[in-house]
Parts: structure tokens; C-alpha cells; sequence
């Protein structure tokens, strides 16, 4: 009877709002050492990201890795320096995707083929030499932004939450 | 054809950008957007229509290997049709630039009016079964967001529903139907349909039975007429769209166009004659006791509606022949009324029959057009009207005794409604009144042209019929070789001699003269005849059955608490494993190609799960979980999968950080008060589902077969022009499955988005956003005559 009695009363001790400790999400915020990292690893992180998208008809990547890695590194900015990367809502990026996946979709359509038949070519340029192009990319581009624009939209989402009580055990 | 069709389709677009800086001039576009339709007339005018030459015929692929394509076909019916639509929608639109006002959201009523029109163009020409079965529950649910245009207003939401309900249950039927027909019949074009195969066929009474339900309640039959009447909330320029030429005539459609199918059973006319005729009876009954006017057109509707299915129910050439006459009459004529109503209820704010008398002197030229549309609606020469009557007498002297008695008291009661519809114009003028005895309008004045001309051309065209018999046959015979009449030798009249059809006219007027001699008698009786079952009554009884079984079904699974949800589960998992080694009992033979270097890995995903178990804190609950990840990525790697090691490796990331920002809001853990039996029937419950999927997916690697990998290995390259092959099995050989995934994801984002918004306190929550509970609904229809 007793230690349930008090186990209730400890849990109603812990359980308060707390306006004047910091979230454990606050905790990094302007944290200085990760703030100097992040700053570098956010770039090498985005230039991946980006490589993977580029590469990935060929090689291991691809929109949908490209994208996750994308919003890894917009998340470790934005924890670390408490703002967002962007100046848009993330939100955007998703119709813009679909549109963009699905044009490149009809485009083939419209031409008399299957619908999303994906096209490729050869070209060379004394820049780069010979490079395959394929319209394949545009529609990883799509799903590219599809995935950054839903991942950074449910993680902002989630980092605006306030927590309104904490209770013993947690941060 | 294809042109026509698309044209409205693409001009909602148009308007619906153009609609704030144009406003109610948009109804000009929307008017435009009509025209390819009307450009079908040329077509219809020419010969080959009527000789029955080869009809016009288009095809646009759209998925060929399921026969799922645009087939447009224009025989002399679908062509006379979509001319008829193209007509009365343009007028529709002209007519509402005048008749709406200013303040009008246009952004969404000329966008909703013409996706309607659209898609009622593409129902009447469409070929392919499957896209007629599109078509119309396009119409469906245009005629939805239609009825509902005025959505604040809880009888237009309530009206809509209804309607949406009510065709939306005829539509399934027809998804049926269409599927049933294309199996037996071989072929998904209704023109290349194998007729006798169908007849033969055990799918025949079926697929019959089905097209009914959905002709039935498009077109407002007798138990599926409840909808129409409060449809009427729509704009009038709508109704007048709705009534006439779309929505209810697609039923209509239905049957004229599958009556060459089914038209050979007897179950076909034993089910349609009896039940129009019954409708029509029942639509003027209930129309004489109406004292809206546009209610009382509503119910007109029903009752025209009925005699359009009962002649073409019959399924002979005389009375396709009728019907196709009387389908012209009817859209000149019902269209006409219902602008007029809109004048009037403009012009004097009211539309109730008892408040208007004398408009006649007021409104003089609408008087005309309305007694030559009202004339013809009461079936009274030398309008259309009349002959057309005449052809329906015709029809069902050869139909039965039975079907002549309710034929001619339905007629009569026709007539004994228009006059009640025409007296508001006869007598002293009273200016309308409200029920406190102000003044309704200051000043009445004549309707500007914008509103007059759309019904004086079309009750212009109701007396050319009328005059010019020769005109309706013309325009009907263009519909003969599409519906089987070609050869049918009968001929539009006003005078065809003293014919029983004509004695049976007489004995009409009789009637109609008794009753409205006696009219305060006649509405006596119906005030104080009430039927004891009404389809209101049981539309709302399923309504609340329906409620009542779902919240007793989410009660029942969705109420657990989330231990016992999780067991359920578990539990499922568990039985599934069980029963593939019930199945399958040689997946216990030993699995080779498994490589040893895994077992490391297996140990530590063990490692992590238990981790879980014994964690006694969020964070590194979590933590542990993403090492289970983590692991499974170091799986795939040692299975030589980079790619999907990669993905697993960056889902895991992104998951763990979005459970530890969501665990950063939750309480700490509680262990749940548990007992020792418990405890012990759920480790039992988790072991049998960690078995059991194990099982499960062993048992799916081994019958797999033979493995798809092969061909993709061998066809990436050559066919996608890459080199990773899953890459290239992802945006090109399965491109759909992607873009599907990827609208999953978006819908994720925005959903859990706005669950989070909703949480916070004092956002999200609008007052105009409250949706009308069931209890509202209900009180609604309980007040509706």
C-alpha cells in the first residue's frame, strides 16, 4: 500500500511544466563544437547527397537515398544552429516532386509510348567526356525532392513541438 | 469527338484561373467550352447518320492491355445527345452570367459546371465500357459538388450527400455490370460486345439486374427517387442543366443504349415498364402537392423520367421511337421551366405558388414562354408535348390494360400540376408578400434579355415541334439506326385520325378538368394521405444502421488498449507462420546459400532487440532499436546489396532522430501493473510471432519461383540504359510503383503535419469548417415534404 502511494506522489512531484529548464532538443542548440562541425560536414553531406542523385542510374544512389541524406544534413543544421537551411517551407518541394515525376511520366505518354518509358542517350563533351543522360534522372529528381520535401516537413514538424511536461527519466 | 469532350474538361481549367479577374463574365467562356459539342451537329446532320453508315469512331490508347482505352463513338443517338447537352449547357452558362450574382464564387461554378458537362459528353459518346463506367461516376460526383455549390446552406449539403449516396450505390452496380458484360461478351467496346455469347451467357440476369440498379437510381426511379427533389438545391441554372439534358437522362441513356443488349429478355421490360409507369404516376401525385415551383418541376422530372424508361423499356421500335421524340420534347420543355422558375424567383423573390397571382400583366414575355413550356409539359396541342403524349398512349395500348389506367391518371395529374404551375400568371396581380406581410420586392419589372432568350429559344423549339412535326422526326430518326428503329414506319402528327390514342386523350382532359375543378378537394386528400413507407424513411433508417454498426466496429477493434492491439497482432503473425508450416512443412529442410559471415550480424540484431527489453529509458530504447537497423543494413551489405544497404542505413538515421524528437514531448516509462500469467502469455505471444514471420518469409523465399531477378540482370541495361539494376527496376520497369510510393510519402508528411498542427492548442479549428452531424441531417429531411 505504501510504496504505490509514494511511487504517485513522486510521479506528481515530477510531472510539472517547465518553462525554465532546457529542452533536450535545446540542449545542441548553438552548441559551439557541433555548430563548427556541422557546418563542414553539412556541405560534404549535401555534395554526397547530390553525387548519389547524379549517379545513381550506375552506381549504388539514387533520388530516394539522395533525398535522405539530404534531410540528414538539413536536420543536423538545423539542430545545431537552431534555423532552417532554407528560406522555403519544405512543404513546397513535395507538389513540385510529384509534378515533376509525373510530367516526366506523361511526356512519353504524349509521345506514343508507355506511359514513364525512360529514355537515354550518349553524349560527349570535351569537358567531361563521353556521359550517358537519361531522363531517368529528371524523375529521380522528382522523388528527390518528394522525400526532402516530406522528411524536413515531418521533422520540423516535430522539432516545433513543445512539450508541455517532462517527467523523471526523460532528457 | 475526343475534342468535345476534352474541350469543357479543359475550359474548367481556364475558367477556374480566369475566374477572379473575369468574374460572372466567365460564364462566356464556359458557354465557349460548349461549342465543340454543338459542332457535333454537323455530323448528326449528315446522311450517313441516318442510313447508318459507319459511325464516327475514335480511339486514344490509354492502358490497351487491360481494353482500357477512349473509345468515342458517334451513332445518331450518342451524337443527337451530345448535341442535346451542348446546347442546354451553353445556354445553362449564358443564362447564370444574368441570373447569378456578382458576389457568385465563379471560381468554383462555371469549373463544376462544365467538369459536369464533360464528363456527361463523354458518357453519352464513350464506347469502352469501362471509361463509360468513369464517365459516370465523373457526373456523380460533379453533380455532387453542383448541388452543393451553396455549402453553408445545410439543405444543399444535405441534398448533395443524398444524391452522391444514392447514384454513387447505382454506380457500383454499374462497375458490375460493365465487368460482367465485357467477360461474357469478350470485349470492352459496347459496339464489338458478342450479343449472343452475352444472351447465352449465366452472367446475362446479373449483369441485367445491375445495369438496372445503376440506370434506376441515376435516373430517379421509383425507390431510388429521393434524391432529385432535393437536388433542387442547386442554382437553377444547374437544375434546369441537371433535369433536362444530364445527370437523370444518363439513366435514360442507360437503357436506350443497353436495351439492344437485354432488351430480348422479358425480366428487362417486366422490371422497367411497370416501374416508370408507377413512377410517373407516383412523380405528378406528389408534384400536384407541391407549392415550390421548382420543387414541383422537381417532381415533374421524376414523373417525365418515369415515362421515358417505360418507353424505353419496351424495347421495341415503336416505343424507342416515342421515347427519342418525347426525349427532345422534354429537354426543350423541362430546361425552359426551370429558367422561368429562376425569373421568376428573381424578379419577384419568391417561388412559392400561393404568394405569386397575376404576373402575367408584370411579366408579360415570360409569360409567353412560359405557357408555350408549360403547354407542351401538359401534353396539350400543337405543341410537342402533345404528340409525344400521343405516342406514349400508343405505346402502352400494345402494354396492357393495366399500364393505360395508371398512363392516363399520371397524364392527368401532368395537366392538373402545369395548370396550378400557369395560374400564378392568371388573376389580379398581389404583389408577393413575406410572412409578415412585407413587401418581397419594391418593383417587378420585366427579365433583360440575358435571362428571357436561353427560355424563349427553347420553348420556341417545344412549339416548332409542335407546328413542325416533321422537325422532331427529322432530329429522332437521326438516333433510329443507334437504336433500332430504322425501319419503324410511324410518323410524327398532331392529327392522326379519332385513334384510341386520341379517346384516351380525351378521357384525360376529362380527369384533368375534374381535378382541377376540385383542386381544394385534391389537395385536402393529399395533405391527409399519408403513405406509411417512404424511401426517405428508410434512407434515413440505413443511415443511421450504418452510423450505428461503424461506431460499433471502431468501438470493437480501435477501442483496445494499445497492448491488446499489439497482441492481436502479434498474434496474427504468429498463426500466419504456422499455417505456412502446415502448408509448406519442408521449409525446415536446411537453407543453403545463407553465408556463415552472418551470424555475427544475427547475434547482434538478437543483442539489440533484447537491449530494447530490458532498456528502462526512452532514449536508449530507441538507441537499441536503430542498432536493430543498423544491423539489418550490415546485413544487406554482406549480401553484396550496396543500394538497399544504403537506403536501410539512411532510414535508420532519419528515424532515429524523428522518435527521439517525438519521445522528447512524451512522459517517462510506466511499466504497465502486469501479472505473472500475463507476463508469460505475452513472451509466448511474441516468440510465436518472431517464429512465425521468420517461417513466414522462409516459406515465401522457397516458393517464389521461378525468381524474377534473372530477367531484370539481364534486361536494365539494354532497356533502361543503367547500370544499377535496382535503380533502374525503380524509375523505369516499375516507375508506377515509384510514383505511387512517393504520393505515399508526401501524404505521410502532410498528414502527420497537420496532426502535429492540430495538436497545439487554438489552431486549426474554424467555425465555417464544421461539418453537419447525423442528428442535423436527419432533422432536416424529417421537415422536408
Amino acid at each position: 500500500m505504501s510504496p504505490k502511494r509514494s511511487s504517485t506522489k513522486r510521479a506528481k512531484q515530477a510531472v510539472r511544466t517547465v518553462p525554465d529548464r532546457p529542452r533536450p532538443g535545446d540542449l545542441l542548440i548553438n552548441d559551439p563544437i557541433l555548430k563548427t562541425i556541422s557546418r563542414a560536414a553539412f556541405a560534404l553531406v549535401l555534395l554526397f547527397a547530390l553525387l548519389l542523385l547524379w549517379r545513381g542510374h550506375n552506381a549504388p544512389g539514387g533520388g530516394f537515398i539522395a533525398g535522405l541524406m539530404t534531410v540528414c544534413a538539413l536536420i543536423l543544421h538545423r539542430i545545431a544552429n537552431g534555423d532552417s537551411a532554407l528560406r522555403v517551407d519544405p512543404v513546397k518541394f513535395i507538389p513540385w516532386g510529384l509534378a515533376l515525376s509525373f510530367i516526366t511520366g506523361l511526356v512519353p505518354y504524349l509521345l506514343g509510348r508507355p506511359f514513364l518509358k525512360s529514355d537515354y542517350g550518349y553524349l560527349t563533351t570535351a569537358l567531361t567526356g563521353e556521359f550517358e543522360w537519361a531522363t531517368a534522372l529528371l524523375f529521380d529528381l522528382g522523388v528527390y525532392l518528394v522525400v526532402v520535401g516530406a522528411g524536413l516537413a515531418l521533422a520540423y514538424a516535430l522539432i516545433e513541438v513543445k512539450p508541455t511536461e517532462l517527467v523523471e527519466g526523460d532528457g | 469527338m475526343t475534342l468535345a469532350v476534352l474541350f469543357p474538361l479543359l475550359m474548367a481549367a481556364v475558367c477556374g484561373l480566369l475566374a477572379r479577374p473575369l468574374g460572372r463574365r466567365s460564364g462566356y467562356l464556359a458557354a465557349l467550352g460548349f461549342v465543340p459539342a454543338l459542332l457535333l451537329a454537323v455530323p448528326l446532320a449528315g446522311n450517313s447518320v441516318e442510313a447508318g453508315g459507319t459511325p464516327l469512331a475514335q480511339v486514344t490508347n490509354w492502358v490497351p492491355e487491360l481494353g482500357l482505352n477512349f473509345a468515342f463513338r458517334g451513332d445518331g443517338f450518342s451524337l443527337l445527345f451530345a448535341v442535346l447537352i451542348g446546347v442546354i449547357g451553353a445556354l445553362a452558362s449564358l443564362y447564370s452570367v444574368a441570373y447569378l450574382s456578382p458576389h457568385e464564387r465563379f471560381g468554383r461554378f462555371y469549373p463544376y459546371l462544365l467538369l459536369f458537362g464533360g464528363s456527361m459528353l463523354g458518357l453519352v459518346l464513350s464506347d469502352n465500357l469501362i471509361a463509360l463506367f468513369g464517365f459516370w461516376e465523373m457526373t456523380s460526383v460533379t453533380s455532387f459538388l453542383l448541388i452543393g455549390l451553396w455549402h453553408t446552406r445545410s439543405e444543399a449539403r444535405d441534398g448533395a450527400i443524398k444524391a452522391f449516396l444514392v447514384s454513387a450505390l447505382g454506380g457500383l452496380g454499374l462497375l458490375a455490370a460493365v465487368a460482367l458484360l465485357s467477360v461474357a461478351g469478350g470485349s470492352t467496346l459496347l459496339s464489338e460486345l458478342d450479343l449472343e455469347a452475352v444472351r447465352a451467357s449465366p452472367l446475362f440476369v446479373p449483369a441485367l439486374l445491375l445495369t438496372l440498379l445503376a440506370a434506376l437510381t441515376k435516373s430517379a426511379q421509383l425507390p431510388f427517387h429521393l434524391w432529385l427533389p432535393t437536388a433542387m438545391e442547386a442554382p437553377t441554372p444547374v437544375s434546369a442543366f441537371l433535369h433536362s439534358a444530364t445527370m437523370v437522362k444518363a439513366g435514360v441513356v442507360l437503357v436506350a443504349k443497353f436495351g439492344l443488349i437485354f432488351g430480348s429478355s422479358p425480366l428487362w421490360s417486366g422490371i422497367i415498364v411497370p416501374l416508370g409507369v408507377a413512377t410517373m404516376f407516383w412523380g405528378s401525385w406528389r408534384a400536384l402537392k407541391q407549392t415550390d415551383l421548382k420543387a414541383l418541376l422537381a417532381f415533374s422530372t421524376v414523373s417525365q423520367l418515369g415515362l421515358l424508361m417505360a418507353l424505353y423499356g419496351l424495347a421495341d421500335a415503336e416505343g424507342r421511337f416515342a421515347a427519342t421524340t418525347h426525349l427532345l420534347n422534354h429537354a426543350a420543355f423541362k430546361a425552359a421551366l426551370f429558367f422561368v422558375v429562376g425569373i421568376i424567383d428573381h424578379e419577384t423573390g419568391t417561388r412559392e405558388t400561393f404568394r405569386l397571382s397575376g404576373l402575367r400583366r408584370k411579366l408579360p414575355l415570360t409569360f409567353v414562354v412560359a405557357g408555350l413550356a408549360t403547354l407542351s409539359m401538359a401534353g396539350l396541342p400543337p405543341l410537342g408535348g402533345f404528340i409525344s403524349k400521343e405516342l406514349f398512349y400508343e405505346a402502352m395500348l400494345h402494354a396492357g390494360p393495366g399500364f393505360i389506367a395508371v398512363a392516363v391518371i399520371g397524364s392527368a395529374l401532368t395537366l392538373a400540376y402545369c395548370a396550378r404551375l400557369i395560374r400564378i400568371f392568371f388573376g389580379d396581380f398581389r404583389a408577393p408578400e413575406d410572412d409578415g406581410g412585407r413587401l418581397l420586392k419594391s418593383e417587378i419589372h420585366e427579365a433583360g434579355p440575358g435571362l428571357l432568350l436561353p427560355p424563349a429559344l427553347l420553348a420556341g423549339a417545344a412549339l416548332l415541334f409542335g407546328v413542325l412535326p416533321a422537325s422532331a422526326e427529322w432530329l429522332a430518326r437521326r438516333a433510329g439506326t443507334a437504336l433500332g428503329f430504322a425501319g419503324y414506319e410511324g410518323h410524327l402528327e398532331l392529327w392522326h385520325g379519332v385513334t384510341p390514342a386520341l379517346l384516351l386523350t380525351l378521357l384525360t382532359w376529362g380527369l384533368a378538368a375534374l381535378l382541377v375543378w376540385q383542386t381544394a378537394r385534391v389537395y385536402f386528400l393529399q395533405v391527409h394521405l399519408e403513405f406509411p413507407v417512404s424511401s426517405n424513411r428508410i434512407y434515413r433508417g440505413l443511415l443511421i444502421g450504418l452510423e450505428t454498426l461503424a461506431s460499433r466496429l471502431i468501438a470493437g477493434t480501435q477501442g483496445l488498449a494499445l497492448p491488446d492491439q499489439l497482441r492481436i497482432t502479434l498474434a496474427a503473425a504468429g498463426l500466419m507462420g504456422g499455417y505456412a508450416v502446415w502448408r509448406a512443412p519442408q521449409v525446415f529442410q536446411p537453407l543453403e546459400g545463407v553465408p556463415l559471415s552472418t551470424l555475427p550480424i544475427a547475434v547482434l540484431l538478437v543483442a539489440g532487440a533484447l537491449g530494447v527489453l530490458l532498456s528502462r529509458n526512452r532514449l536508449t530504447a530507441v538507441v537499441l532499436t536503430g542498432l536493430t537497423g543498423f544491423g539489418s543494413a550490415v546485413a544487406f551489405l554482406a549480401m553484396r546489396a550496396p543500394d538497399l544497404a544504403l537506403t536501410q542505413l539512411l532510414i535508420e538515421a532519419v528515424t532515429v532522430i524523428l522518435f527521439l524528437l517525438v519521445f522528447r514531448s512524451l512522459p517517462g516509462f510506466r511499466s504497465l501493473p502486469r501479472g505473472r500469467t500475463r507476463q508469460i502469455i505475452d513472451v509466448g505471444l511474441a516468440g510465436a510471432a518472431g517464429i512465425g514471420t521468420t517461417l513466414l518469409i522462409l516459406a515465401s523465399l522457397r516458393f517464389l519461383s521461378p525468381p524474377i531477378s534473372p530477367y531484370y540482370l539481364e534486361n536494365a541495361y539494354k532497356g533502361g540504359g543503367g547500370k544499377n539494376v535496382v535503380n533502374v527496376l525503380l524509375v523505369d520497369f516499375r516507375g508506377w510503383d515509384t510514383l505511387g510510393e512517393v504520393m505515399v510519402v508526401a501524404m505521410v508528411a502532410l498528414a502527420v503535419g497537420s496532426l502535429v498542427r492540430l495538436g497545439r492548442r487554438g489552431e486549426a479549428r474554424s467555425e465555417n469548417d464544421t461539418a453537419p452531424t447525423l442528428p442535423d441531417l436527419l432533422d432536416l429531411q424529417e421537415r422536408r415534404p
